[in-house]
């Protein structure tokens, strides 16, 4: 049975509409004042509130927003019921968020007629979805607790531990909304996020952003990446439960805006005349049909109604001071969601020529005003039919189109997905293809390089006393060529290993790493100066061998462009941020021209000759890609003559 | 050459690397006791005294089996192996001749019990260094003037 709040100071309203309430199946529960209403939260849910704008201890307005900002209470509809002196009030009711707004004196039985209506409505939305939350945390723990908590609140939970399978799931399941950890392994929150948006099916699917962070730069961060909402991950589980009610909710306004009630349901009409004597007389006269009558004033206070409120019917005064009806009319039947209400324009008699105006203009129909309202009864309930029957038409073409529209929009998703399948598989084919070509090139070019040298010494050997000085020069330059091609394929070679060997990441103490590739490297150096300093530098979870290689090939660099230094000076170092290590390795070397820095990872990219210093221009793409598989990234400052530093960002473990 | 007397078996089909190798060993006379075959189903002919080399003597050595990998018809690998699971060859000393480090990558995956590597050119010291690792010092010393091939 459905519990209905009834907040109102005057006992005879209380006494009536617990009586109708109750005839009608509802279980009223009677406030007198805003502290009885809170009183009456405490004990449970309820369906509906239909709440004064007169209390005795508050404003019914400012009640209205109490509601609608608690999480407990945010997702009930809400009735206004007040005099019915000014539109103003109703507008501004309908804008605070109240579902409906009726007028004083009310009708008892239209009142449960449209309750029962706004509740059919509301389940009906809430059933209709069930709604699907996706939840993307990599804590098992978290996971679990939010999903028994959103299950117990009635929506269907689909969980993921990782920003891509949540995207696969999303794609899979199309949730009505999304819950997402901002920290995740592989790609974070706002990616998630950001991928969804880009995402023509998933755009529209309300995001909310879990951050751990304090500060408001992670309330910047969520809402750029596009997220409705966030959510501190330290806050109590029920916040998020509203805070994901209210997303939920304002993703589905548009929608509800301008629907009409059913076709047994109550008519609502707004009657639009300067004159309040006819105004009232016209009122009467329709709610005792059982229709519920909006006063406006003026046109400007009818359109300012119709912004906020949908109508079944207008009926319109030709003659009014301040916005004419004619321009009242071109003004409502411009908007395309108020076309279809029909529109009776009131004329007097004299005023033949403004009336077919009026219908040139958009109005549905016209009556001369009298005394007698049985025509104007008669003529309001043919519009009232008409609009039925084309809403009715309306709502069967449109479901016939939706349907169509979700079937071809999953015939597209099948299909991309399908395509994306197969550019995956024939991607990793082409790697596979290109490591294998790589090698074996690098493999079958050593064997005339070796043909070359082997010969070429055997010349030098066998043939020296028959060779001149400029012959023995000639060999001297084909064996360094024919060695440095050896070099080149060497280098080829670990760079396409670098590619396809498995990692097997451990803890690895990066100070005592760094100290010891050092210390293997000077002793290649034998005769020069160099000074190299290792700060404390927290460990690095990653594969050995792969980070060995990475510090040898930057040390050995650091160590290369410092050789025209008297005393080279290398230092190493870290920083530690809320995601990442930063390791950076900074030298008083040659250092470089920014300009050419994006040349610097490119395989065989140099930005030296090789006269001034040797190499073969692939050990930063080396570092480059051990980076790179290990999630990181890696660059570089400089200037010409004024050193280098090189910085390598390794993600850091979740603690 | 009597087949019998083989010391070293010189396994490669490229003939400029096994010119050079046998122009290295030879050097030092190393190569008088050297026999060179150029397919990996010789190789295998001769190990096991079948085909061409039918009536030689399976025990009778060689003392070491220089390899190369990529051969025509059988290759290294298969070679390799037939050497390792045979009861009369698997104690014969192979050293495997490579391209790269690469290669030595490769095979130790197979488990195949390669006694050495030696990364061609094949010259003296990497020969020597590869011997003497395998114990076989013997072969390095007391040779007759060479008789080149």
């Amino acid at each position: 049975m459905h519990r209905v709040m009834i907040v109102d100071d005057s006992l005879t309203v209380r006494m009536d509409l617990q009586a109708a309430f109750a005839a009608a199946g509802f279980e009223a529960e009677l406030c007198e004042n805003a502290d009885r209403y809170r009183e009456a939260l405490s004990k449970g849910p309820f369906a509906l509130v239909v709440l004064d704008l007169l209390l005795p201890d508050a404003d019914g307005l400012d009640l209205l927003k109490e509601i609608k900002s608690n999480p407990r209470s945010a997702s009930v509809p809400v009735m206004l019921l007040s005099t019915e002196a000014e539109v103003r009030n109703r507008v501004k009711g309908l804008k605070t968020g109240a579902d409906e707004y009726i007028g004083k004196p009310y009708d008892a039985a239209y009142v449960v007629a449209r309750a029962k209506e706004i509740v059919r409505r509301a389940s009906a939305a809430s059933a209709e979805s069930a709604p699907t939350i996706l939840v993307v945390d990599d804590s098992p723990t978290f996971r679990e607790s939010l999903k028994s908590a959103l299950e117990a609140a009635g929506y269907r939970v689909v969980v993921a531990e990782s920003g891509e399978e949540g995207l696969h799931k999303a794609a899979d399941e199309r949730p009505s909304a999304m819950i997402v950890d901002g920290v995740l392994p592989g790609i974070d929150g706002s990616t998630v996020i950001r991928r969804m948006r880009e995402d023509v099916a998933l755009r529209r699917v309300p995001c909310l952003l879990l951050t751990a962070s304090e500060e408001r730069s992670g309330e910047v961060s969520a809402l750029r990446a596009g997220a409705d909402a966030y959510v501190r991950k330290e806050e109590r589980i029920e916040v998020i439960l509203a805070r994901l009610a209210a997303v939920l909710r304002s993703a589905k306004t548009p929608a509800a805006l301008g629907q009409t009630s059913g076709l047994l349901g109550p008519k609502r009409i707004l009657a639009v005349d300067d004159s309040p004597t006819y105004l009232h007389q016209l009122s009467d006269e329709l709610r005792e049909e059982g229709y519920e009558v909006i006063q406006a004033r003026s046109g400007e206070e009818a359109l300012e109604l119709l912004a906020v409120q949908a109508v079944d019917c207008i009926l319109l005064d030709l003659l009014m001071p301040g916005m004419s009806g004619q321009e009242t009319c071109r003004q409502i039947k411009s908007r395309p969601e108020r076309r279809d209400i029909p529109l009776i324009m009131l004329t007097a008699l004299d005023e033949r020529d403004a009336m077919l105006e009026g219908i040139r203009l958009g109005a549905d129909d016209y009556i001369t005003k009298s005394g007698d309202f049985e025509v104007l009864r008669a003529r309001l309930g043919a519009q009232l039919r008409r609009k039925q029957f084309e809403d009715e038409n309306r709502r069967i073409r449109e479901e016939l189109l939706r349907k169509e529209l979700v079937e071809a929009e999953a015939r597209v998703s099948k299909q991309l997905a399908e395509t994306r399948a197969e550019l995956l598989a024939e991607l990793e084919k082409k790697n596979k293809e290109l490591e294998a070509f790589s090698y074996s090139v690098s493999h079958d070019l050593r064997a005339p390089l070796r043909a070359i040298d082997g010969f070429c010494q055997v010349l030098e050997e066998e043939s020296a006393p028959r060779l001149d000085d400029e012959g023995k020069r000639h060999l001297r330059v084909v064996r360094e060529n024919a060695r440095r091609m050896g070099e080149l394929i060497d280098d080829l070679l670990a760079f396409s290993r670098m590619g396809r060997q498995a990692m097997q990441p451990t803890r690895i103490d990066m100070e005592k790493l760094a100290t010891d590739v050092f210390e293997a490297l000077r002793s290649e150096s034998p005769g020069r100066a160099i000074r190299f300093q290792v700060e404390k530098l927290p460990p690095a979870q990653a594969d050995l061998p792969m980070m060995r290689q990475v510090l040898i090939n930057l040390l050995s660099n650091s160590i290369k462009y410092t050789a025209p230094r008297a005393t080279a000076e290398i230092a190493m170092k870290a920083k530690e941020t809320a995601e990442e290590t930063v390791y950076s390795i900074r030298d008083n070397g040659v250092g470089f021209d920014m300009q050419y820095s994006h040349k610097l990872f490119g395989v065989f990219q140099r930005l030296h000759s090789n006269d001034e210093f040797a190499g073969t221009g692939v050990g930063l793409a080396i570092v480059h890609r051990i980076i790179e598989r290990h999630g990181g990234r890696v660059w570089a400052e400089g200037k010409p003559d004024r050193g280098a530093v090189f910085y390598f960002a390794l993600k850091r473990e979740p603690a | 050459m009597n087949p019998n007397e083989v010391e070293v078996l010189l396994v490669e089909d490229n003939p400029n690397d096994a010119e050079l190798a046998i122009r290295a060993l030879s050097k030092r006379n190393l190569a008088n006791r050297l026999h060179h075959v150029k397919d990996g189903a010789e190789a295998i002919e001769f190990l096991f005294g079948t085909g061409k080399y039918a009536g030689r003597n399976v025990g009778n050595g060689p003392a070491v089996v220089l390899l190369d990998l990529k051969l025509p018809k059988v290759d290294g690998l298969e070679v390799l192996k037939r050497i390792k699971a045979d009861e009369r060859t698997k104690r014969t000393p192979v050293v495997v001749l490579t391209s790269s480090k690469e290669e030595r990558d490769v095979i130790d995956s197979y488990r195949l019990g390669v006694n050495s590597y030696v990364v061609k050119p094949v010259d003296f010291e990497k020969f020597a260094e590869a011997v003497s690792s395998l114990g076989l010092y013997w072969l390095l010393l007391n040779h007759p003037p060479e008789v080149r091939r």
